[in-house]
Formats: structure tokens, sequence, C-alpha cells
């Protein structure tokens, strides 16, 4: 056993130069965890999404990834941190982020658009490299507390055509600047650079409610599927049954009522 | 203290032919006020000897048929005050107008011995100076301010008061150089006094008992006692932020023009922080070579110290905004202000800093546009979704709780709303053609009748409905509208 040890030692003073420690196991720390403000989906990841990790949500039209986004932008800004949203089809609603209890002087919204760089950009950006190019500056500078990439209406064949690479420069990137960078896609595209992937699914059908005279549309049920979380401790080589959660939503008008 | 005082004489009229001298042995006046009301603002001495007077009107001055009538230039005055400034500077670093007699400057000369020789060699200089510069001065040495002001009104040429003899000098001269008010003056007419020495001569308990405190400064001034506490003019430290610099040849490339940003950027800073200050905003100024000029002002969120960070921006900013002709001068002129001091707290959450986080919004806007990069902010409108885009600038981190509160549903917005082909059934939509595809609506709430500024040309109005679209196996919520002014329907967003 002595020996081994001396043995390790050697080999590892022998490559200190070029790996260091390169036979000791690197001691990983449970990140920091940010609170997404639905409570089961809280319980569900033993506390939020996680921070310097890459989180993406996926799912159709309508299954409330938006919403689940807003939500969590918001505990991320009542805690005063700045927070980013690159919006690939200038998409968001400030009325809804306002009403999801978003701290609008903390948020960046970055809107992306089709029209920029006639004049003065030498190269004709399109949307989705812009936001790219956008979030990677994001990145560099760092001090925000969330990125939120949010690629909903772009199709997945166009978001799988991003090189992996820039996945893997984005993971790192969030790692550094200690960022939670959240990635809203149609279909998974950052792969196992994602630490936590969550699928949106459209729950139970809440039909609109008619108790006036014209039906109101007025809540909804989503459901959130848990499909990968790294940070979570699990046996050697097994991998964690898909847990799945169901939460409600609400129009802002169904509030006054 | 030594004070030196240089009074101009007559200062406005000097003013007034300081730029033509062959009308000064001439009678003029100047006239001052709007048309048809202007009176006599000043008169030269060859005018009043023929009857002119200040406070006669245009009229009454045009009588005189030799007096040429000049009009007021304050143009001209300032000039005159530049160059009179000027001299003035040469001879002492602390100098102080006095501002109840026009064009009076006042010299500290203390210490000044070796450079000019003793006051009456430095007053013989200073004379010779401004009369080079083409005004007619009198000049009053004296330990006593107000004694050597009122010498130098009261007395032609150059005079010079002996330690302790300020009273015996200023004896002779008249009440009316000692700058009183006309109630006063007109009391000390009453009583016969006229000359200062018979002013000094009254008891001063006496002049207390009847003029109350200011007797006692009427007394002290009659006897060049009064004391004075000075407030030398300083330069303008803003005005002094300005870095200019002429190019042999047009420039067109702003690359170039960088390596002279950063010196001059630097000159600045140094500056600016030799008064442990901050520059809080940039203005460039480029001449350009159509005689036009290019201006840009860059303006951080918070006051810089730091010359890449502002060169970044300057640069950033102009390549968003580039000339549109070959530069051939440049301006720099800075806006200092207090240095930004943030006391960080252990426990507080990370925020981005204020010179990178400067740097990477104006990248943002030199990639996406003005308008496209900042906080959005809620505007007072009746109009669903109306906000504003405003600049980034996250408060300072501080410790907040949210009030609990169920999650609301989120619309995305179509930026422009995009338009659909809707068939209506039983007058609610029933079938949604979106995008090239059908869409059965399985349930619609509506409608929603919304309008707004109908007073005016920008007026809107539509009627909204929320329906649950399907196609297949795939469903979405939406927010349609119909325009009855274009007759057409649209998406308004996407609940997701």
């Amino acid at each position: 056993m002595a020996a081994a040890h001396a043995i390790r030692l050697q080999i590892e003073a022998k490559l200190a130069q070029r790996v260091p420690a390169a036979l000791t196991l690197k001691i990983k720390h449970a990140p920091e965890l940010f609170a997404t403000g639905v409570t089961a989906v809280d319980e569900m990841l033993g506390g939020g999404v996680p921070r310097g990790c890459i989180t993406e949500i996926s799912g159709a039209a309508s299954t409330g990834k938006t919403s689940f986004a807003l939500s969590t932008i918001a505990s991320i800004t009542q805690l005063s941190n700045a927070c980013a949203w690159v919006d690939v089809s200038d998409a968001l609603s400030p009325e809804a982020a306002a009403a999801a209890g978003v701290e609008l002087r903390c948020l960046l919204w970055l809107r992306m658009s089709a029209e920029r760089g006639k004049r003065v950009a030498d190269k004709s950006w399109s949307r989705l490299e812009q936001a790219l190019k956008a979030t990677d500056l994001l990145l560099q500078t760092g001090g925000f507390g969330a990125i939120v990439l949010d690629m909903s209406d772009v199709l997945p064949e166009h978001a799988r055509r991003i090189p992996l690479a820039t996945w893997y420069r984005f993971r790192l990137a969030a790692e550094q600047a200690r960022s939670a960078l959240i990635f809203l896609t149609q279909s998974p595209c950052a792969s196992s650079c994602a630490s936590l992937a969550l699928r949106c699914e459209p729950g139970e059908a809440v039909p609109f409610s008619s108790n006036g005279e014209t039906p109101l549309f007025e809540r909804r049920q989503y459901q959130l599927a848990r499909e990968r979380n790294r940070n979570e401790s699990t046996h050697f080589m097994r991998r964690k049954p898909v847990q799945r959660v169901s939460w409600p939503a609400e129009t802002l008008w169904s509030r006054v009522r | 203290m030594m004070y030196a005082v240089l009074h101009p004489p007559n200062f406005f009229a000097q003013a007034a032919t300081h730029q033509r001298p062959e009308l000064r042995r001439r009678p003029f006046v100047v006239l001052d006020g709007e048309p048809p009301t202007e009176m006599v603002f000043a008169v030269n001495k060859a005018a009043r000897s023929l009857g002119v007077e200040i406070g006669m009107t245009r009229l009454q001055a045009e009588t005189c048929s030799e007096v040429i009538v000049l009009p007021r230039v304050i143009e001209d005055e300032r000039t005159a005050y530049a160059s009179l400034h000027h001299v003035a500077c040469m001879f002492s670093p602390r100098i102080e107008l006095v501002e109840e007699r026009p064009g009076t400057y006042a010299l500290d000369i203390h210490g000044m011995g070796l450079l000019y020789g003793d006051a009456g060699q430095l007053a013989n200089k200073l004379r010779q100076s401004v009369m080079a510069e083409g005004f007619l001065v009198n000049i009053a040495v004296a330990e006593n301010f107000h004694a050597a002001a009122s010498l130098s009104c009261g007395r032609p040429g150059i005079s010079i008061v002996l330690p302790g003899c300020e009273a015996h000098a200023i004896g002779q001269l008249p009440l009316t150089a000692l700058h009183l008010t006309p109630e006063d003056e007109a009391t000390f007419a009453v009583w016969g006094i006229r000359t200062c020495a018979e002013l000094a001569a009254l008891s001063e308990t006496d002049l207390i008992a009847r003029f109350g405190q200011s007797g006692k400064k009427l007394h002290s001034l009659a006897c060049g006692t009064w004391p004075h506490l000075m407030f030398p003019m300083e330069p303008s430290f803003e005005a002094s932020l300005v870095e200019r610099m002429e190019l042999d040849f047009p420039v067109e490339e702003l690359e170039r023009l960088l390596f002279l940003l950063s010196r001059m950027t630097t000159t600045l800073l140094e500056r600016v922080r030799s008064k442990a200050r901050a520059i809080a905003a940039l203005r460039v100024v480029l001449h350009l070579d159509t005689k036009a000029q290019h201006e840009r002002t860059v303006r951080p969120a918070l006051p810089l110290q730091d010359t890449s960070t502002l060169l970044k921006l300057i640069q950033l900013d102009l390549e968003t905004h580039p000339p549109s002709a070959a530069i051939v001068g440049l301006e720099l002129h800075a806006q200092s202000a207090t240095p930004y001091r943030a006391q960080h707290g252990l426990f507080l959450p990370q925020a981005p800093e204020p010179g990178q986080l400067e740097v990477m919004l104006a990248r943002m806007r030199k990639l996406l546009g003005d308008e496209r990069v900042g906080s959005p902010e809620l505007t007072d409108d009746h109009r669903p979704n109306a906000f504003r885009m405003v600049p980034f600038e996250p408060p300072p981190p501080q410790q907040s709780e949210r009030p609990s509160s169920s999650t609301p549903i989120a619309l995305r917005v179509s930026r422009p709303p995009q338009m659909i082909g809707v068939t209506l059934v039983n007058h609610a939509p029933g079938w949604v053609f979106w995008g090239g595809a059908g869409y059965v609506v399985r349930q619609a709430a509506g409608p929603v009748r919304v309008s707004g500024h109908w007073w005016s040309e920008a007026r809107w109005c539509r009627e909204e409905w929320d329906v649950r679209l399907e196609n297949g196996g795939a469903e979405r919520l939406c927010r349609i509208a119909y325009d009855p002014r274009s007759r057409c329907w649209y998406v308004q967003g996407t609940y997701d």
C-alpha cells in the first residue's frame, strides 16, 4: 500500500508540469441552486436550477417553457442578481415578465433582429448567430446570475446545426462566470453539456371556464419531466428514472376574479 | 499682502473702440437697449465736452451732429475682459475681478519682486503691458485692497502707497472714489463732506450712531483700513478638459485614429485624476474633409478612470455610427465627475463589473442596434404589451423577499403580428390556417374588444380571442385578433 502511494506520488511529481494532480480524484462541489419559484418543481430538483451549469428546457409550443423560465428569472432577480434574456425571436412580453415578478431593472433584454446588419455590420448575422454571439459576450463579461437563451421558436433542425463545441464552450464559460445558463428549445440540442435537462409536456387539458356568459381562458396544467440531473448523486452506471411533476399556471385576469 | 489694482477708466467706451482706435479722438457714444428706447450707456471725454451725458436718449445724443453713435457689443466687452485678464495673469497667479468697478482687476503681488522689481517697477511694467494691448489704465499699489481700488479709480497714472499711509494717500480723493451707495453720497453731500479725509476725520462712534454698522465700514474705507478677503479667480477645470488635434492629411480608417484618441484620452485622464475625479462623459468631435462635423458622445453609466475602457467605448460607438467622410481634425471634450465608489458586501449577490458591463453593452448595441439592448419598462398605456426600452442599469444589490403568488401563464408575442386565415362557425373561430397548416379550434374564449387612441390618427381597435388549436396530436394555445379596419385576422402571440 505504501509502495503504491509512493509510486503515485512519483508519477504525479513527474507529470506536475503538464497535468497537475494527475492521479488524484477531483472533488466536485455541489453547485449552488436557484429556486424556480414553482414549489413542485423545486422539490423534484432538490432546490432548483444549478448555478454555473447549463439547464436545458425543451418542449413544443404551449407547454409552459416560457412561464417556467420567467418564474425562475423572477426568483433570481428578486435576490438582486442581474439576469439576461437573449431573445432569438423577439417574443418576450414585458407585461408577462412583470406579472411573473421579474425585477425588470435587473433584466437585460437582448432582442435579436433580422433587419440589423445593413449599414454597419460587415457580416449579416442570422438571428441565431447573433444570439450565440450575444450569449458569448454575456458569459465573458460575467456577473449575471442567470442567462436565458430563448430558442423556443427556432426549428429543431436549425438548432441541431449549432456545433457541439459551442455548447462545450458555453458550459466552461458558465462555470467560470458562475451563471445559470438556461436554454429554451423545442428539442434537446446541448446533449451532454447540459447538467440538467428538463422536458416540458402538455398537462391534463383544463377546459375554459364558463361561469359568465362567455367562456374565459383561466388556467392551464403543465407537466415537467426531469430527463437528466448530473448534480444528483446516483449509483455508479445507473441512470435515474425520469421523474415527472405537474404544476399549475393561471392567466393574469384570473387573479382578479 | 500687497495689492496692485489696474483700472481702465471709462471701460465700456474703451472696449467699444478697442478694435477701432481711429474713433478714440473723436466724440462718440455707446447706446444700449432695444430700439427705439435706446439710452446712452457710455460716452468718451470729447463727447462729454459737447454736452452728451450717460442716460440720454438716442434722439438727444444725435442732436450733436459731430457725435458718432455706436451700438453696445457684448462680444467686444468680453474680448476686452479677456485681454486684461491675460495681462493680469502674466504678473500674478492670484488675481481677482473687482465686480463693482467694470474692467478692474486686483493682483496680489506679494513675492513678485524677484521677477518684476519693486512695486513701482512692477506698476510701470504692468501699465506698459496693458497699454500695449490698447487700453488706457490707472495703476495703484497699496497694502489695503480698497485703498488701492479707490486710488486707481480716482487718480490717473500710477500711484504707489507706502505701508501705513493709505489714509493720507486717499485723503484728497472725492467720496465717489469709495463707490458709496447713492443714498450715502446724498447724506454726506448734505453734511458737506466732500473728500475721504473729511469723512475719516469724523468720529467713528458718531457715524455708527447715525448709519448703524455700515457707518463703521464707511469710516474704515475712508481711513484705508477696511479688510478684504481675496478670492482669487481660478481657471475653470471643466474648460481645461479639452484636447484638440489637426491631421496633416485626411484619415479614413478609424483604427489609425485610435492611436491619437488613446493619447488624448490618457492626457485627459491624467488631468482628471490629478483632481481625484473621473470621466463621466466624452464628446468626440471629428472635423471632416467636407467641412462638416461628426459629433458623438460616450456617456458610461458610471464615471470611469480607465483609459482602455473609455477607448473601447469610443471605438465601438464610432464603428456603430461611422463618419461620412475622411477626418482632418479631432477634438475630445471630457466632463468630469466624482469617481464611483461601491461598498461591496460579502453576502450580497454578484453583479457585472461596471467597466466591463459598459463595454459589453456597447458591443451589443453594435451587434443588435440601439433600440434592441436594454431593460424593458412598462408604459402607462391601455395598449396591451406597451413598453419601452431603457438603458440597463441594475440597481445596487440588496436582499429582498419575493411575494408568494401563483405562476402566471406567459404570452410569447409575435412581433410583428402574423396574418392568418380564420373560418368562423357561429360567429366564433372554427378553423385557423397558419403557416401552411390548418388547425381545428377546440375551444375559443372571446371576443374581447379593445381599442385606444380613437381621437387621433394612431387609433387602434381589435377583437381578441383566446383559442386552443389542434393539428394532429399537437396542440397550442394562442391569442388571435380580428382587426375591423383591415378586416384581417392576426396571431398576437402564443401562450407558453
